[in-house]
């Protein structure tokens, strides 16, 4: 299947541009895409995953919704669905 | 509530008088009202020109800096002259120009878990316009044990993020459970800003802000609008109230004290 990965703030820098399509297995899950991530992109390395879920400092959105209010790291996806990784900024 | 626009208010706030949405009892609400603006930077600067423009009666402004040449690209209230005086002594200045129906609160101090929870009850509203996320998180908190929304935003770089946190909607920690540790998510200083991006973002706090105060419209109450200055798209992400959010969930918080506003700014249990 193919999706849609997006990044916000600092994790746009980490992969040098806001929006990339990647190829997964049919079945693969929301962790796994992310460890994928994580592996593929030195800066997201330690970023986004921690004791095999989500890092309490990210938000992970599947299609505009909140994957923590869906089933977090084992939330399915299905080809065309988007994930955007966002931080919480603070500047003012 | 009496109305009591002299002919000269009527003059200068006629083009909100003849809106229905507004009207002279509207503005009379903006008259009577209050904000409390947190920082009066590149957010700030935006949200307390068109606050005082508007004419909220009473805006309180805190922030504990000076004036520095390189925030002049952006902090539009502050211009070169007043390079090296306080910030929040700048903003009265400006606004003591622009409005003589508003009345400026400076408070110069940095807000801390001794001030916070007292200058935020003292205001209808807050805008929380400051640049560090202790600050963000203090804020929330102390707004939500005192029922006081906050008109929430943040930028960096030529991104921005904005939401509304009413009383009654999801809190700032239900959104964000964790601030990131420090030194990962960098400061303006840090990484730079494109100067108008403030403008836009601030912009749009002074927009929630009036809208509270006038109790019309729809707030960005569980909404996250994301605004990308570079590709010129504004989305919104819907989020909710997490049940076991330590400030409104079901066992919530009732004083910030004893609450570490450093490092992940988390509450423990």
């Amino acid at each position: 299947m193919r999706l849609e990965l997006r990044f916000f703030a600092t994790f746009r820098e980490a992969v040098g541009t806001k929006t990339i399509e990647r190829e997964y297995e049919d079945g693969a899950l929301v962790g796994d895409v992310l460890g994928a991530l994580e592996d593929e992109f030195d800066g997201l390395e330690g970023q986004i995953l921690q004791n095999g879920g989500l890092k309490p400092q990210i938000n992970v959105l599947k299609n505009g919704r909140e994957v923590l209010h869906m089933a977090g790291v084992e939330t399915e996806l299905e080809d065309g669905d988007t994930l955007s990784v966002f931080p919480p900024v603070a500047g003012g | 509530m009496s109305l009591s626009l002299d002919s000269t208010q009527l003059d200068r706030y006629s083009r909100h008088i003849i809106m229905d949405e507004v009207g002279p009892e509207g503005q009379q609400k903006l008259l009577d009202g209050s904000a409390l603006v947190v920082g009066a930077g590149g957010l700030g600067a935006p949200v307390i020109q068109y606050l005082a423009a508007a004419g909220v009666g009473r805006i309180g402004v805190v922030d504990d800096d000076v004036v520095e040449r390189s925030n002049l690209q952006r902090q539009v209230i502050h211009a070169d002259a007043d390079v090296g005086i306080p910030k929040v002594e700048s903003a009265k200045k400006f606004v003591e120009r622009l409005n003589p129906d508003v009345t400026v609160e400076a408070h110069e101090t940095r807000l801390d878990t001794d001030n916070v929870e007292e200058l935020v009850a003292d205001y209808d509203v807050v805008v929380d316009a400051s640049d560090n996320f202790p600050t963000r998180y203090m804020v929330n908190d102390a707004a939500r044990i005192h029922d006081v929304p906050v008109a929430h935003g943040a930028i960096y770089k030529f991104e921005g993020q904005v939401t509304t946190l009413t009383p009654d909607g999801p809190c700032y920690r239900c959104l964000f459970r964790e601030a990131p540790e420090p030194g990962t998510v960098p400061d303006c200083a840090t990484t730079g800003v494109l100067g108008v991006l403030p403008g836009t973002v601030g912009c749009i706090q002074a927009t929630e802000a009036m809208k509270l105060l006038l109790e019309t419209g729809d707030v960005l109450e569980g909404r996250l609008l994301f605004y990308d200055a570079m590709d010129m798209t504004f989305e919104t992400v819907p989020y909710r109230e997490n049940p076991d959010c330590p400030v409104c969930g079901e066992s919530a918080i009732d004083s910030i004290e004893g609450i570490e506003y450093s490092g992940g700014c988390t509450i423990a249990d």
